[in-house]
């Protein structure tokens, strides 16, 4: 059979758009073909678009780019609704404020001008600064958009180092990434693809991985850190075989070889059981060991504690299994491990994520063709660093939680999310003024934990408060004074580097399609306002693309050529620790300080946590808080990933929300009889931090002693005012984040226990079905 | 070797569900598992006047195609029972020429319990030797570590960024024969 960027010719048809130029005409039509990334929000993959547009300026049609290396022209409910998201009637397009006394009242926004709005950041900043100083300024980001990327928002333009991803522990994908850097010192260990090849699969030297585990990641729906999910059907095809770790019955573990159904939170137990069998059984890579690692017979020793027997009992794994995939899994030549967000939404990560390296290292996976790729020396977080020196030392040393925890903040250069919460609430070590959504919708049960508690400590501490956004959200309709309009990625220019860069094989070009409305994109909208308020470092850019050039190109490409590529893989060496190419100095090994893979973690341990992996239960369990049971006799876990949704963002696009029209939280059938509760009835969900109400999906994807609820809803055909009893567009009403408690995380700062939990449901008599005839009256009728 | 199938004509499928039950009684399947299930689409409104309403039957994992039946030269049960007459089982040669027919049809090829009939995993790659080996050298510590090594001025950073973006390879597109 033949392929044509991964997937099967016969796909594309006899007419094609094969070999086009970034921008051509299709009849009357232009079409701009384009990689891109927020907003909508989304992991960075870089698919690619067609974005055709008539002679008026509008954007008619959307589809994918056949162009595209590593999607070929497929596309997910996300972007094939792009012109739903654009010209959604509910948009916001000009700059508008409001007078802080009446946040929260959805009628008091005036409409004003960019110039306007720049003189107002001018002086609410300038105000705060001379008063409290620039520390005083937070930066609230989100993730999968740009604004979250944008590093040099916080010190180069607010001169504040108080940029800070809200999430408890930093509960996404940085704990993994710092705990790599720490232990191999590569920023993410990814599974390959052979994304980064002209032929793909069938590249001269390229191995087809024969086993993958999926270790708490369902790729599919999400393009998890930009791993094109399908990828793994792509492979799966091929003869590739899985092994899925998951409390959940995911449509993959029915494809599985071994379906690990583990207990939510207990993953490093098994993780260090199967680490045990690979060790205790001589499965393991003998002559990568010896040369290139550091601390095996340590960690021999350690894991020996967690005998697969004991693993079974925590986990509720059964104990065949634990050695059947433990085998298989060293068994294959090459295996690979997509670890996910599992690994970060637990207190326990950091030892769960050293031992997930540990497996791929003790099997001789890592760097090696269809194994794990890693990034060489100079790769992954250069672009954190970026603008930080624009800012005094003595600034800098101020940021919250960098003595506490150095470990979080010095490795990605942001506040301590949970240090930051209490911050706001006691103005202890210093207030906190003013803020600064980076996108972020932190109170629809995305990345916040205590929604309410940000919600009531931003409206007490912050003087003045600041969103740059597609659509009104709740939180910026809660707490904002100024709303600045977004540029959607058909009416902006930018690049997407896949795995959010950390690993890349490919970088693709946003290119601008349309004209619509004022809005500026993150980029454009931290060059503008760093040449009104740090004029000093922002003069040496003389317009936003010189400034693309140094952030994004490292000044070795401009934007006018790289535009017309519309993106390129990156060609990937393998085996770079034996070339030298892994270390800063240049030598054999890894960027650690033993120059080797760090079994035994001299990091960890300079940061006063453990140097060996170690099992800790999550901190409110049915093994740790036997006493919770009788009032929270569930686990509770959170966040699965839907196709309809990228976290909070797309409930407004009528075709997504069909897809998923209420907040679902799955049941077993046979606990659901128990309880009283019928498929489709509406629950209450509560445990001794918050309560929320759902749907119950009845499913035996969950055991009948777990629940999965959903995550990210707000409802925005909902009441926007602080008057609605269930918050600004009901923003309470199924807010699962509630039940999430404050400042549970590892010794280090990160992980947060947002799938491990425990709770308690209820059948409601009353019914909150979403009428999808209400979304597509609203949100339906286009505006152009 | 001849590959057998189950041809749907979904027009005519009015839901009766006999082929699920006597596909269970055939096989003695319990409550829950199911050899063929009948899925249903509708009825929602295609405009004032009509609307769209289709039940489809589908093979499932469980689905042998009645090995035992077939092997005796009789129809499957569910091919036997179906009380709009909607299913034909026969060499996928054969049925795919009804295609032209008429609309509304579907084939389907099932696999019984893929799991199984997948096998065990075993390593092709490490029975015939092709695994991966690494250098035998002795490594030495990194002397000048540091740990933040991003905190450094936006040259220098920019420098190691260059590193990062290959300039090389722009997407060349391939003809299909590649």
């Amino acid at each position: 059979m033949n392929y044509v960027n991964g997937r099967q010719a016969t796909s594309l048809g006899e007419t094609n758009d094969l070999g086009k130029p970034w921008r051509y005409k299709d009849g009357d039509l232009t079409v701009t073909r384009s990689c891109p990334w927020s907003p909508p929000g989304c992991h960075p993959v870089g698919c690619g678009l067609k974005l055709y547009v008539d002679k008026e300026g509008t954007l008619v049609k959307v589809e994918g780019d056949e162009n595209q290396p590593i999607t070929g022209g497929r596309l997910c409910v996300r972007c094939i609704t792009l012109k739903d998201y654009v010209y959604n009637p509910s948009r916001i397009i000009h700059p508008q404020k409001r007078d802080p006394q009446f946040r929260g009242q959805a009628d008091k926004w005036e409409q004003i001008t960019w110039d306007e709005a720049f003189d107002l950041m001018v002086s609410e900043v300038t105000k705060v600064k001379e008063k409290y100083g620039p520390e005083s300024i937070v930066l609230f980001t989100g993730t999968g958009r740009e604004g979250g990327t944008m590093k040099p928002m916080g010190a180069a333009v607010f001169g504040t180092p108080n940029y800070c991803y809200t999430q408890s522990g930093y509960a996404c994908y940085a704990p993994r990434l710092a705990g790599t850097s720490y232990v191999m010192g590569a920023p993410d260990p990814e599974i390959d693809y052979a994304a980064a090849f002209k032929n793909r699969y069938d590249e001269e030297g390229y191995v087809l991985s024969e086993c993958v585990i999926l270790w708490g990641k369902d790729p599919l729906p999400s393009n998890p850190d930009g791993l094109f999910g399908h990828a793994l059907i792509d492979m799966m095809k091929r003869g590739t075989r899985l092994i899925t770790v998951d409390p959940r019955l995911t449509w993959l573990a029915t494809k599985a070889d071994y379906a690990l159904r583990l207990r939510p939170g207990t993953d490093t137990a098994l993780a260090m059981a199967m680490l045990h069998v690979i060790i205790s059984e001589d499965l393991y890579d003998h002559d990568f060991i010896e040369y290139w690692t550091y601390g095996f017979e340590e960690l021999a020793e350690r894991v020996a504690t967690m005998p697969p027997e004991k693993a079974a009992e925590i986990t509720g794994v059964p104990v065949e299994d634990i050695y059947g995939a433990a085998r298989m899994y060293a068994r294959a030549a090459p295996a690979g491990i997509a670890w996910g967000l599992a690994v970060d939404q637990n207190p326990n990560g950091s030892q769960l994520g050293h031992c997930i390296l540990d497996l791929m290292a003790v099997t001789g996976n890592i760097d090696v063709p269809g194994g794990q790729i890693i990034g060489g020396a100079g790769e992954g977080q250069q672009e954190t660093g970026f603008g930080w020196s624009a800012m005094p030392t003595e600034t800098a040393d101020k940021m919250i939680g960098l003595k506490e925890f150095p470990a979080y903040c010095n490795a990605i250069l942001d506040a301590h999310a949970d240090m930051v919460l209490e911050t706001l609430e006691t103005e202890k070590p210093y207030p906190l003024r003013f803020g600064y959504y980076a996108g972020n919708n932190l109170l629809a049960a995305t990345c916040a934990a205590q929604p309410k508690r940000w919600h009531d400590a931003m409206l007490k501490s912050l003087d003045y408060c600041v969103t740059l956004d597609c659509f009104m959200t709740p939180s910026a309709q809660a707490t904002c004074d100024l709303f600045l309009p977004l540029a959607a990625s058909p009416e902006r220019e930018g690049t997407v580097a896949n795995h959010y860069g950390a690993t890349p094989t490919f970088l693709g070009i946003t290119n601008k399609a349309i004209d619509f409305g004022e809005g500026k994109s993150d980029t454009e909208f931290c060059y503008e306002l760093g040449k009104r308020l740090n004029p000093k470092v922002w003069s040496k850019y003389e317009d936003v693309y010189a400034y693309i050039k140094a952030l994004r190109f490292g000044n070795k490409k401009d934007f006018a050529t790289a535009r017309k590529e519309v993106g390129w893989q990156r060609e990937i060496e393998y085996h770079k620790f034996e070339t030298g190419k892994c270390r800063q100095d240049g030598k054999l090994g890894f960027n650690t300080p033993t120059g080797r893979f760090e079994f035994y973690s001299t990091l960890f341990q300079s940061f006063g946590d453990d140097p060996l992996p170690y099992y800790l239960e999550p901190p409110y369990s049915p093994q740790k808080t036997p006493e919770l049971l009788e009032k929270y006799p569930l686990v509770l876990t959170t966040g699965a990933r839907t196709y309809a949704f990228f976290h909070s963002e797309n409930r407004q696009i009528p075709f997504c929300r069909e897809l998923n029209p209420d907040p679902l939280v799955e049941i077993n059938p046979a606990l659901a009889h128990r309880l009283g509760i019928a498929d489709g009835q509406w629950v209450r969900i509560w445990n001794q931090f918050g309560s929320c109400k759902m749907k119950a999906k009845l499913t035996i994807a969950v055991d009948e002693r777990t629940l999965m609820a959903q995550h990210g809803w707000w409802f925005p055909e909902a009441d926007p005012d602080k008057t609605n009893p269930e918050g600004e567009y009901n923003v309470w009403l199924a807010n699962i984040n509630e039940l999430v408690p404050h400042f549970h995380v590892g010794k280090m700062g990160w992980g947060a226990p947002f799938k491990c939990l425990l709770a308690n449901i209820e059948p409601l008599n009353e019914n909150y079905d979403t009428d999808m005839q209400e979304i597509w009256e609203k949100f339906g009728k286009l505006v152009r | 070797m001849t590959v057998y199938g189950l041809l749907v004509d979904y027009e005519w499928c009015t839901g009766c569900q006999s082929c699920e039950v006597s596909c269970k009684e055939e096989h003695g399947y319990p409550v829950g598992k199911w050899g063929i299930r009948v899925l249903e689409d509708g009825p929602w409104e295609i405009d004032d006047t009509q609307a769209n309403w289709n039940k489809i039957p589908v093979p499932s994992d469980l689905c042998d195609l009645c090995a035992n039946r077939t092997a005796q030269g009789r129809q499957p049960i569910c091919v036997h029972h179906c009380l709009a007459d909607v299913l034909q089982y026969g060499p996928v040669e054969e049925l795919v020429k009804r295609f032209e027919e008429k609309p509304k049809q579907a084939l389907f090829v099932p696999q019984f319990k893929p799991k199984e009939a997948r096998g065990a995993f075993v390593s092709k790659n490490r029975a015939a030797g092709k695994v991966a080996s690494f250098a035998a050298v002795a490594v030495e510590a990194n002397t000048d570590f540091d740990i933040a090594g991003h905190r450094r001025p936006d040259e220098e950073v920019e420098a190691d960024m260059a590193v990062s973006v290959i300039l090389t390879d722009s997407i060349k597109t391939r003809s299909e024969d590649e």
